[in-house]
């Protein structure tokens, strides 16, 4: 019936074989090979366990381990803890102001807890004090952007702790920086201490945030050498609050970079030469309801009626 | 400090294969400050039971990528951008990929895309994909701002593995039989695509044409002459 077969596309043969009662024959005439499959990572993960099993047995792999034991060394933890809130507007203010005189003047001999901290450091390291490890951390800093700019990781491993790393290096792999520390505009601060222990309680980890305003000039260029951030040129005034770890325990322990902390009120960066397309927001739209629609009455349809 | 992990299998066959999740979620139980050891410390996949593949064909190309040019001065021209990409041991034969390969020579991106979804043979559908996804490296890793700002600077297909079979003929001879496989390559750069890409089809200048003319009629000769 032609309304039933209508929008159907209908393909026919218009060849066929001269004897096609020896199909099966002529088949057997080319020896069927095996050919290795080089798409098997695209379809790998739609396979169910096993049909994995399977696909193991005959390439003769034996199945992992139901279990694994593997010893593993903690020399960094993996966050902040009890982190430094800095006061709003901090280096906003110049120091010869009043309010910018009593924003310097935030001691840390006040602060019981970094105190503490401090103390328990001082068991480990006798000649440990707040304002002798704020030149070394600045000087630490200064080592491990050197390090980070001319891609010298085994120093940079030295300088920057197992959590940082991966943060400072990722982005930068393939792009060349060029970064000078021009000055320190204020003496570095240590302006917060912690002590905690990870699995027991003699396993000491120490975590110091120490308070840098320098001025730095940095420029990023991409894999083939086009500026996609910052000026080589243009110094810029950085206030910034480093947080600094040891492994106390340890007796190999460094001082390292650990973490950095941006507080909300700080302003945001100048964005970089990079532009990206926004993705659209996936709205999902109501089911739509499978109903007949009642047809309306016309005068065709009523003089059919 | 040394401690020893037990990762109890918890999960199914298939995850394990895939040596998926870390063990952190277990470590965690033993420990007391959980969020100080974070996510980001701990590496456990199972080395043991997936055994090392050496990675097999070409593996040259995708080191055109990793090259890192010197940052340009300020009044040079802007470097473009460009990007190395490949798919390897297409079972597909290296003669036939050629057609396709040599026809997107000097296209820009969108357009070679465009003809090859309308290119009557198989390789088309390889070489199209290659072309989207290293359209999409070019964007996401090498700093390429628009995905069709881009052309087909290198387009050649090569010799992958060769496997041999046997067919009978008739009165017992027998024939080889070879099932082609083949690796194709493209290099797309930055830029809108130049306007002759083959020299030999590029029309000559007025000049070159009259230098040419000159060079035919004094290489004239009189045969036979002292």
């Amino acid at each position: 019936m032609p309304t039933m077969n209508a929008g159907i596309q209908v393909r026919e043969r218009h060849t066929k074989h001269w004897a096609p009662a020896f199909k099966k024959l002529r088949r057997l005439k080319v020896q069927k090979v095996k050919l290795p499959n080089f798409r098997e990572e695209d379809t790998i993960s739609e396979l169910t366990p096993d049909q994995i099993r399977s696909r193991m047995k005959e390439q003769g792999i034996l199945p992992p381990r139901s279990w694994m034991e593997r010893p593993i060394t903690i020399s960094a933890t993996g966050a902040v803890f009890e982190p430094y809130i800095p006061p709003e507007g901090d280096g906003k203010l110049s120091s010869l102001t009043l309010g910018g005189a009593k924003q310097s003047m935030e001691f840390l001999s006040k602060k019981s807890k970094s105190m503490l901290a401090v103390r328990k450091i001082r068991s480990f390291e006798d000649n440990f004090s707040p304002s002798t490890f704020a030149e070394e951390a600045q000087d630490i800093y200064i080592k491990a952007h050197k390090a980070l700019v001319e891609k010298d990781y085994d120093t940079l491993h030295q300088c920057v702790t197992e959590l940082c790393f991966p943060l400072m290096t990722e982005d930068l792999k393939m792009c060349t920086t060029r970064w000078q520390f021009l000055k320190s505009l204020e003496p570095p601060r240590v302006v917060h201490a912690r002590c905690t222990d990870i699995i027991n309680k003699e396993n000491i980890f120490s975590q110091v945030t120490v308070r840098f305003h320098t001025q730095q000039t940095l420029a990023v260029y991409d894999r083939f050498g086009r500026l996609i951030y910052g000026s080589e040129v243009v110094a810029k005034d950085v206030v910034e609050y480093v947080v600094f770890e040891k492994h106390l325990a340890n007796s190999y322990g460094l001082w390292r970079i650990h973490e950095k902390i941006i507080p909300d009120w700080m302003p945001a960066r100048e964005p970089g030469r990079k532009t990206y397309v926004q993705q659209k927001p996936v709205v999902e739209s109501e089911p739509v309801a499978d109903t007949a629609v009642p047809a309306t009455p016309t005068e065709q349809s009523a003089a059919v009626a | 400090m040394e401690i020893l992990l037990r990762q109890f299998q918890t999960k199914s066959f298939l995850s394990i294969c895939k040596c998926l999740e870390p063990a952190y979620s277990h470590a965690t139980s033993w420990t007391s400050g959980n969020a100080m050891l974070g996510k980001t410390l701990f590496h456990t996949s199972n080395t043991v039971a997936m055994p090392y593949n050496p990675p097999k064909g070409p593996r040259k190309w995708p080191i055109y990528n990793k090259k890192i040019f010197a940052p340009q001065l300020p009044g040079e021209e802007r470097r473009p951008a460009y990007v190395c990409h490949m798919r390897t041991n297409i079972k597909y034969s290296p003669f036939k990929m050629w057609y396709v390969a040599s026809m997107i020579r000097g296209m820009s991106v969108d357009e070679a895309i465009k003809q090859l979804s309308f290119v009557n043979k198989q390789g088309a559908v390889h070489v199209k994909e290659v072309l989207l996804e290293a359209q999409k490296l070019a964007v996401e890793k090498h700093n390429v701002e628009f995905k069709s700002n881009l052309w087909v600077a290198e387009s050649f297909a090569t010799k992958g593995l060769v496997m041999k079979g046997i067919r009978r003929h008739a009165k017992g001879r027998v024939g080889l039989v070879h099932y082609f496989h083949c690796h194709y390559f493209v290099r797309l750069e930055e830029g809108s695509p130049p306007a002759h890409f083959f020299f030999e089809t590029a029309p000559k200048t007025t000049k070159t044409l009259l230098s040419e003319w000159v060079d035919e009629m004094r290489q004239r000769r009189i045969p036979g002459s002292l």
